[in-house]
């Protein structure tokens, strides 16, 4: 029952989310609890996300070879996966990002903003 | 990669468990620093990362294929749900096998006729040359036209003649003469088809030319069978007709030829000939890149040419051009194997809508059943899935029993009826079992899956739960709409039973017509055989004439053998046509008077097929070479021409402007004689002129020697068959040492004439009777399970006073009603469909009102049946269970 509970924000951070964890990768590896603080922070806190929620994501985005991963010691000394972009993911980042902005110039017009 | 998603699916979730502690480590790790209590940093971290196991199940179901699973699930369970009423699924499972199975057998057919390419290298550019004129197209060739298309390089790659072994030659020389089929082909043959060589080589272009020595290929089956596969045969002499025959190569095992052949020789064709007569055909490959509408534009100045070449031997409106080989390989085969896939099309359809309906019947007893899971909150899409479901369970289980039953089916009608389906192999042996066929019942499985469990599961899924699960189980929701479904169902069985049975009986009636049908002559107790006369002997007409002489003599003495005679070729079996003019009559605008069937037969012909002579005497043996040229014209001829004149007084000069093979003077016409249905039984006899052989032109006769075996004819007071062998050593010993083939009696040739007739009747009556018997199932179950509904009611009205014979003619009536509306529908799309029969049909009129009357009267007793038990068990209701029956 719980996997349903948040369909409408699940569909509209898919696709938000995965460009926004490629996005934090653009700087070197990181392993799952970094990214989820990093997105957390950066975006203060406005995208507050369940962050088991970023799991699915990190996995899919690996499948399909936009991230590579290898498990290693993390800054405190614990056992973590650390995903890094593959060239694959450096492309769609950017592929991504040019289409956000796009987008959001887009609504940004018919919501009335002048276009700077 | 795409597939690295499914793969290990355990070992990824361990591993994720794995991160996951490691993510809430690092996040107690923070909290701790924060200066909150361990406890306390615990609690944060689990609240701030969510349920670790919805994360595990999310990325487990983003790992599975929940499609496939779920289906997995459903058959299971729809296996399970089915195997419980095991009853129901048998029933189920059979109709529809007997309607795949049908489905499986004509596509098998169709398959290998129409769909299989040809197993010559790239088919698809493999073309036969034709005549093309206002009659038809024809395939036949002469050495002229041969000559004049193999120019044509700029369309064709290669131009082979061929013929079709017609005369048959005999293998001598040690103790046990054979006649062998020999092919007769022009240099390009074993290129243009892409023969496989095994040893040695083909013919050369020296070989095939006039004088080009005695040269034989034999195939790979008599390399094996009567020389022991003896590599050391080639560039050795074998005996054929008497004859040594160099053997320069052998053929590899997979070369698959129209006419079986043993051996092949060279045609050796004279280049300057201007023979006309037809005795082979040309096929050509086509350049790459050129179409037929391209060959065949080209083909019409070629036709032009040839027509200035020779004058008066080509119609203004004939011309030449091309036809896909493999079209005409198949020939009129393709609108029969079309009309029979349409009638088990219906048939499958028929058997849908009965398993739709006990579906039907079967869903409203499980509505208890479907509420509760509905109430268990299996959505409504999910539920018509899990019936769904069943029904592809029943489908794909019919699906694979009707394959093995289709293809055995296909196998015995095959080989039970030999017809004359081409491509198919000796009693079918070619039609196998490959994957268009498993696809194509994979695919009919699943499409019928559908087409019958897709309105059942959306109708029963419709469920009012309250009521449903109020009510008691056998009655709840039995709703006026199901019950209409349930009746248009029936309706439509009955319909498409009537059209089915309807074809069955113009082909039923058809073939009474062909079997009562007068062939003009007496086909009982009569012995055919074939001799081949090729050979230096037989290039003279007076050999032909001794051999015949000879044999007639020595059979009159065989006890058991009342009359004897030869003839160039058997009635039923095709033969030869040649045009002819009357002396003294102007001719008009054609090229000559007209044209008719040309037999040449020995004298005792019409004795032995028992034909009237009408007017005029028959041939005697003083009919020969030194007496003055006669011939006997059939009536149908002497009607055509001789309207008001008497034919006895004219002569006719047969085969004008055939070219200088033909050239003879005029034969005095000494008789007439009945008409023989030489042509087909179903076809009308056309003009025949009948000449002596002993007086046949040397040149016709060393023709036909060449392209026709000489056919012995004996007749018999009884069974003829046990003289077959007597007959056999008698010929042999008369002739010298010829063997005798094909011996057959002429009864099993009219049967083999009429096999394709009879094979279409069969199968369509097969069908019409599956149809009909699946249709009064129908009725039968929808009347029986309306009258176990309807117990209380009758019950109430057997108390209140009703009789037994009110309450039967009550549901007779019911029944008898959708019968009927089911009968008016199918006689009107009978009316329709029948023109597609047309074509089939013999005396018979596709709207043969026979035929419609007797279905109509066949369905009705046959409906009346269906509903006389339910109806009976209708009277037999005791009101006092009735009222208590629940």
């Amino acid at each position: 029952m719980t996997r349903e509970k948040t369909p409408a924000a699940g569909d509209l951070l898919q696709g938000t989310l995965d460009m926004l964890i490629l996005r934090t990768l653009i700087t070197g590896r990181a392993h799952g609890h970094t990214i989820a603080e990093v997105i957390e922070r950066t975006s203060e806190n406005a995208l507050e996300i369940e962050q088991g929620s970023l799991y699915p994501a990190l996995h899919r985005l690996e499948d399909q070879g936009l991230l590579a991963s290898e498990w290693g010691l993390s800054e405190n000394n614990r056992k973590a996966k650390f995903y890094r972009l593959t060239p694959k993911g450096r492309k769609r980042l950017i592929a991504d990002t040019a289409w956000w902005k796009q987008m959001t110039r887009a609504i940004g017009l018919i919501l009335g903003e002048s276009a700077k | 990669m795409a597939f690295r998603r499914f793969t290990d699916r355990k070992k990824k979730d361990a591993l994720l468990s794995d991160e996951i502690e490691a993510h809430l480590a690092h996040e107690v790790d923070a909290n701790i620093a924060r200066g909150l209590s361990p406890d306390e940093a615990r609690r944060q971290a689990r609240l701030k990362f969510g349920n670790p196991l919805v994360t595990r199940e999310r990325v487990w179901e983003y790992r599975s294929f929940p499609w496939i699973e779920d289906a997995w699930r459903d058959l299971r369970f729809a296996m399970r749900s089915l195997a419980k009423s095991p009853s129901f699924a048998v029933i189920a499972v059979l109709v529809i096998a007997v309607g795949i199975g049908a489905n499986t057998a004509v596509f098998s057919v169709i398959n290998t006729v129409l769909l299989k390419p040809l197993t010559y290298p790239d088919p698809g550019s493999l073309v036969m040359l034709m005549n093309v004129g206002p009659q038809g197209s024809f395939q036949v060739a002469n050495v002229p036209k041969f000559n004049l298309w193999r120019q044509q390089t700029s369309i064709f790659d290669a131009v082979a003649a061929y013929d079709q072994a017609g005369a048959g030659l005999n293998l001598t020389g040690g103790n046990d003469p054979e006649q062998l089929q020999g092919v007769h082909v022009s240099l390009d043959y074993f290129r243009l088809f892409g023969a496989p060589l095994a040893a040695g080589r083909v013919f050369t272009s020296a070989e095939d030319s006039p004088n080009g020595g005695r040269v034989t290929v034999l195939s790979y089956g008599l390399w094996k069978r009567r020389f022991g596969a003896d590599p050391k045969i080639v560039g050795t002499n074998i005996q054929l007709d008497g004859q040594p025959h160099l053997v320069v190569g052998i053929i590899g095992p997979n070369f698959v030829t129209e006419t079986p052949a043993d051996l092949w020789l060279p045609f050796q064709f004279d280049p300057i000939s201007r023979d006309q007569a037809h005795y082979f055909q040309v096929a050509a490959r086509l350049k790459p890149g050129v179409t037929p509408q391209m060959a065949n534009a080209e083909l019409k100045l070629v036709a032009d040419q040839y027509r200035s070449m020779y004058p008066g031997v080509l119609g203004p409106k004939t011309t030449f051009g091309v036809s896909s080989l493999q079209e005409v390989m198949v020939g009129d085969t393709r609108l029969s194997l079309f009309v029979l896939l349409g009638a088990v099309t219906f048939v499958l359809l028929i058997a849908c809508a009965n398993v739709a309906n006990l579906l039907l019947i079967r869903s409203t007893a499980r509505q208890r059943e479907l509420a509760t899971r509905s109430a268990l909150g299996a959505g409504r899409s999910h539920i018509i899935r899990q019936l769904l479901t069943e029904s592809l369970a029943i489908s794909l289980v019919g699906g694979f029993l009707g394959l093995i039953l289709g293809f055995a089916g296909v196998r015995l009608l095959l080989a039970f009826s030999p017809g004359d389906i081409p491509r198919v192999g000796s009693d079918g042996s070619a039609v196998s079992l490959d994957t268009h066929v498993l696809l194509f019942t994979l695919g009919v499985s699943i499409f019928t899956g559908i087409l019958f469990g897709l309105f059942p599961a959306i109708s029963t899924s419709r469920i009012n739960l309250a009521r449903a699960l109020k009510e008691s189980s056998s009655q709840a929701g039995v709703g006026f709409r199901t019950g209409k479904v349930r009746s248009l169902l029936v309706i439509s069985e009955v319909a498409l039973a009537l059209v089915l049975v309807v074809g069955a009986g113009l082909l039923i009636r058809t073939f009474m017509k062909l079997q009562g049908v007068d062939a003009g002559f007496d086909t009982h107790n009569v012995l055919t055989m074939a001799m081949s006369l090729s050979g230096d002997r037989f290039q003279k007409t007076a050999g032909v004439a001794q051999i015949i002489r000879d044999g007639m003599d020595r059979l009159k003495n065989v006890p058991g053998v009342s009359t004897s005679a030869a003839t160039c070729c058997l009635p039923l079996e095709g033969g030869f046509g040649l045009p002819f003019d009357i002396v003294g009559r102007p001719k008009g605008n054609d090229p000559n008077t007209g044209g008719a069937g040309y037999i040449p037969i020995s004298w005792g012909y019409f004795d032995v097929f028992k034909v009237p002579v009408l007017r005029g005497r028959s041939f005697t043996e003083h009919d020969d070479g030194s007496a003055p040229g006669v011939v006997i014209i059939n009536e149908a001829m002497a009607k055509k021409y001789w309207p008001n004149a008497d034919p006895l007084n004219d002569r006719l000069i047969i085969g004008a402007n055939m070219g200088p093979v033909f050239v003879e003077p005029p034969r005095q016409i000494v008789g007439v004689v009945g008409d023989m249905r030489g042509n087909g039984l179903n076809r009308d006899p056309a003009p025949t002129m009948y000449i002596p052989i002993a007086q046949m032109p040397d040149k016709v006769t060393a023709l036909n020697s060449r392209i026709a075996p000489l056919w012995w004819i004996v007749r018999s007071p009884q069974e003829p068959h046990p003289l077959a062998k007597p007959i056999s050593v008698a010929l042999r010993e008369s002739s010298g040492g010829l063997p005798v083939a094909h011996i057959r009696s002429m009864d099993e040739i009219v049967v083999t004439s009429t096999a394709r007739q009879r094979f279409n009747m069969l199968l369509l009556t097969i069908f019409g009777a599956s149809a009909l018997l699946v249709a009064a199932i129908g009725i039968y179950g929808l009347m029986g399970y309306s009258v176990q509904q309807r117990t209380q009611e009758l019950g109430i009205r057997m108390a209140l006073g009703a009789q037994a014979s009110t309450i039967r003619n009550m549901i007779i009536r019911q029944g008898m009603i959708l019968a009927t509306i089911g009968i008016v529908i199918g006689v009107t799309g009978a009316l329709w469909l029948t023109h597609f029969l047309a074509s089939f049909l013999f005396e018979v009129k596709a709207l043969d009102p026979a035929a419609f009357i007797a279905t109509l009267l066949l369905l009705s007793a046959v409906a009346v049946v269906a509903v006389w038990f339910p109806a009976r068990r209708a009277t037999r209701v005791s009101p006092l269970t009735a009222l208590r029956f629940e």
